[in-house]
């Protein structure tokens, strides 16, 4: 019997003129869009090549110690999948001065976009009249007046409506993927593949919520325009409002230093305040060491120094247990500054990310940031890639200081005078930065919160949209 | 007549369940948006009090602007402090949050509000004026009166006008007398004037959606099929035009990312460095001022060629993106808003050029061993000449095709079989 009412439903919405439009919609612009950012794909392919052969042809002249790290700093490749899902856009660049403000003014158009705005709409578009305009039709009271329960109903009209939706924008996304498949340069993986199968399960998930939500409104109102006005509501909320306001709730809720307060803060202690404490240690230290080595009493300039070292023994030592002490005594004072500096960073890294978990926690809310939570994690291009990013980074750092070290060691074995710091050095042999995509288990189980999250949404939605149901009078 | 039309219009929609819940979201939506891009301005001004230059530093920051609370654009990229040295510029971030789902998600401030929530209750308001009519039957009584279709269709849209603008321009201008109460704040003339001008380009921009939902209204027999086809153009107009147009325009012209810039900077600046060094050993260090001097200088070029170079590409891409969203009101509107608000692409832009001419001015001051630097002043453009500068041509843009919508929606609803 489920069948049968999936089957009329999907019926009445395929010969609709809601239907027409949306499909149309949906081929036009899912094949549009892919190919537009598969163009974008490539070309930044091809500058990411160029980019790393000017970094080589720089590394064969000129590569010195001094300034090596800055030159061969680690970058992300373009990933293939930002040839549907662009993420958080690397493009919004603030830390040079020629950035790149574009994207601020209107974030780019992607595939997770299409889905999260104008399938939502769409879903809404098909849903509102569900229960309300069949009362008004009086269809309704025709159908509840057979043997049917009224759960199936209900049942018949969330799944049908998805699968008028879902299957339409496959049908778009088929087209969309001849694109990548028919363009040579771009190569996808099993993982690739496997990551955009779990993003359309995740589309599935966020259709059928939107689909539920406006059976739910449907079942409340009496007509259908006032059911279309409040799902349009509800929808401007959940879609538009909800995780654009998060961060600036977090912010406000989960209050985090400001940077530049931190940072001055810090050259603080472990500027001025290093450099008193320093004299104070030192200071200190110099009244000890003049009681075991009166001769260091008398103030005497370098010259002097060096020439009566050079005669006396006692002296020399003398001197050298100063330099001793005096090193010894800034090392504590840096130390100890250090420290206090280091609980200021860290105090901040933890509050920055306990204000970024509570921005996700309440944008988790929302159905869209759910949904683009999963897309983005799953196809590495969201906060939990850069992370991922962070820690290649980090190890690759570690494996270039190792590197560093045994190479200007060598250098220094072979010509203890030699300025390592500013000669120019063969680096052929370091070990070059490779980003290395998650796999797509891990990227998987860290996307499954936000996915649980919205199934728990929709059941939620679900449950209300039945009791709903039942409760409503069809006449 | 027109009047009474008009009075019966609102009278209708006051007593609507369309009117309620829509003026209820639009209140709740603009407070909301004062109150949080109000908080953000006030730790982006704390941020600025210590960043900001001392008197003789060779350092080019602006205070945070008070209009970003309703326009926020590129404000958080102008007020990054620029640090003058004999290298260049060097950008300081520490101002920005470390709160990556910023990075997610637009600002919703006033002008995403009314971009987007706006001109969708706009077009709610005008779908159901033809078609919705014509089903109850209203619209014959209404015409078989002695009434031009004339004064019919403008008294509603100036009835509708009315019912939306009202209160919005009411809620709009409690938010900043209360914001006006903080004296931290401070608006000025010139700032009330903007703010003023920017209400006017909003109503604009409501008026245009408005007209365009009684077109379609007009053009449409049921009113189930205006909603669809409105919310699907509106969907158009307000998403996918603009934000595919920037992607578009990035196909026809070349700019290198941004960090490919920065990598050709870097590696310059160490080449250089590398081989002023390598001649300074070669002569023992004698004389070495001229050399550097002379490595710097070769810096500088090369970096100045460089960075011009990409401006001039930034530019066209820009020039070009404008060309192309603006097919979309909601982009025209976003330009607009944003210049008038001093928080515009052009403002920006205009802004860096100033830090390059203050450099430049401060690098000459350096070598001429003057180690104290007048301070960096930046004016904002004057109104006029924001208006000069393109914003005129989006205002007229957005009047043309509000007219526009009007006046093909008064063809239709003169061509519409009533019954």
């Amino acid at each position: 019997m489920l069948g049968t009412i999936i089957r009329k439903e999907i019926h009445n919405s395929v010969v609709s003129f809601r239907f027409v439009v949306v499909f149309s919609l949906l081929l036009v612009l899912v094949p549009a869009t892919v190919f537009i950012l598969t163009n974008d794909y490539v070309k930044k392919v091809d500058e990411f090549s160029s980019r790393r052969q000017g970094i080589e042809d720089y590394l064969k002249t000129y590569a010195h110690f001094n300034r090596l790290g800055g030159v061969v700093e680690p970058s992300p490749p373009p990933l293939p999948a930002t040839a549907l899902v662009r993420g958080i856009s690397s493009d919004i660049n603030l830390e040079d001065f020629e950035d790149d403000p574009l994207p601020v003014m209107f974030p780019l158009l992607d595939l997770v976009f299409v889905v999260a705005i104008l399938l939502s709409l769409a879903a809404l578009i098909f849903s509102y009249d569900a229960v309300s305009g069949e009362k008004e039709d009086g269809t309704l009271k025709l159908m509840l007046a057979n043997g049917l329960p009224r759960h199936r109903i209900l049942l018949g009209k969330i799944f049908g409506g998805t699968l008028t939706l879902f299957l339409p924008f496959l049908v778009s996304m088929i087209l969309g993927l001849i694109v990548i498949l028919v363009n040579p340069r771009i190569n996808w993986t099993g993982a690739n593949w496997g990551a955009l199968g779990l993003v359309l399960l995740g589309v599935a998930v966020y259709v059928f919520f939107f689909e539920t939500l406006g059976v739910l409104i449907s079942s409340r109102h009496h007509s259908s325009s006032a059911s279309i006005m409040t799902s349009l509501c509800v929808w401007v909320l959940l879609v538009l409002v909800v995780p654009n306001l998060s961060p600036y709730l977090a912010s406000l809720l989960s209050p985090a230093p400001s940077r530049i307060k931190v940072s001055r803060e810090i050259s603080r202690l472990t500027g001025v305040e290093r450099d008193n404490l320093g004299r104070q240690l030192q200071t200190e230290k110099m009244r000890e060491l003049v009681k075991r080595f009166p001769v260091l009493a008398a103030p005497i300039s370098d010259a002097e120094a060096k020439t009566r070292a050079e005669k006396d023994p006692a002296f020399r030592e003398a001197l050298e247990a100063r330099t001793r002490e005096v090193q010894a005594v800034w090392q504590e004072a840096n130390r100890i500054q250090g420290e206090k500096a280091q609980v200021l960073s860290t105090e901040l890294e933890r509050k920055e990310a306990a204000q970024t978990r509570l921005a996700r926690r309440v944008s988790m809310i929302s159905p869209l940031a759910d949904f683009t939570y999963w897309a983005t994690d799953l196809t590495s291009t969201g906060l939990r890639n850069i992370a991922h990013f962070s820690d290649l980074s980090d190890r690759w750092g570690r494996a270039y200081t190792e590197y560093s070290r045994s190479k200007i060691a060598a250098l220094q074995k072979k010509d203890p005078a030699v300025d390592w710091w500013n000669t120019a050095v063969d680096v052929s042999d370091m070990p070059r930065f490779e980003y290395k995509e998650e796999s797509l288990a891990a990227r998987f189980r860290s996307a499954l919160g936000p996915l649980a999250v919205l199934l728990v949404l929709s059941i939620c939605i679900f449950g209300a949209a039945y009791l709903s149901f039942i409760r409503a009078d069809p006449r | 007549m027109i009047w009474t039309i008009a009075r019966k219009e609102i009278a209708s929609n006051l007593l609507s369940y369309k009117f309620f819940i829509v003026i209820l979201l639009t209140t709740l939506l603009l407070f909301t948006s004062f109150f949080v891009l109000y908080k953000d301005y006030k730790g982006r001004q704390a941020d600025y009090e210590l960043v900001r230059a001392k008197p003789g530093e060779p350092i080019a920051v602006v205070p945070p602007n008070p209009l970003s609370i309703f326009a926020k654009g590129l404000d958080e990229a102008m007020t990054r402090s620029f640090e003058i040295s004999p290298i260049g510029i060097d950008v300081r971030t520490g101002q920005k949050s470390g709160n990556a789902v910023f990075a997610f998600f637009p600002a919703p401030d006033f002008v995403y509000v009314v971009k987007i929530v706006l001109s969708l209750v706009a077009l709610l308001f005008g779908f159901d004026q033809v078609s919705r009519e014509r089903e109850n039957g209203v619209l014959r009584l209404m015409l078989s009166n002695a009434v031009s279709r004339a004064t019919v269709l403008a008294g509603k849209w100036l009835g509708n006008f009315l019912s939306l603008a009202v209160p919005f321009v009411l809620v709009t201008l409690i938010g900043f007398a209360l914001m006006n109460l903080d004296p931290g704040i401070s608006f000025g003339p010139s700032g009330t004037g903007r703010f003023l001008l920017l209400i006017a380009i909003a109503l604009v921009y409501i008026g245009l959606f408005l007209s365009l939902g009684i077109l379609v209204s007009a053009l449409t027999r049921r009113s189930a099929s205006t909603l669809v086809i409105l919310l699907l153009v509106w969907s158009l107009l307000v998403f996918v035009l603009p934000n595919l147009g920037t992607l578009v325009a990035r196909q026809i012209i070349d700019v290198p990312s941004v960090k490919a810039l920065s990598e050709k900077r870097t590696q310059i600046w160490t080449r250089e460095i590398l081989l002023q060094i390598v001649e300074q050993r070669a002569v023992n260090f004698r004389g070495d001022g001229a050399i550097r001097k002379r490595h710097l200088d070769a810096i500088n070029t090369e970096l100045n060629a460089l960075e011009a170079d990409y401006r001039t590409k930034f530019d066209r891409l820009v020039r070009l993106s404008k060309t192309i969203n603006r097919l979309s009101p909601a982009a025209g509107f976003v330009y607009a808003a944003t210049e008038l608000a001093g928080t515009g692409i052009g403002e920006e832009s205009r802004l860096k050029s100033e830090v390059i001419r203050h450099k430049d001015a401060v690098l000459l001051e350096m070598d001429r061993g003057v180690k104290e630097h007048p301070a960096f002043v930046y004016r904002y453009r004057t109104v006029g000449r924001v208006l000069a500068e393109g914003g005129l041509f989006d205002l007229a843009w957005l009047t043309i095709a509000l007219i526009l919508f009007f006046a093909l929606g008064f063809v239709a609803f003169v061509r519409y079989d009533v019954r």
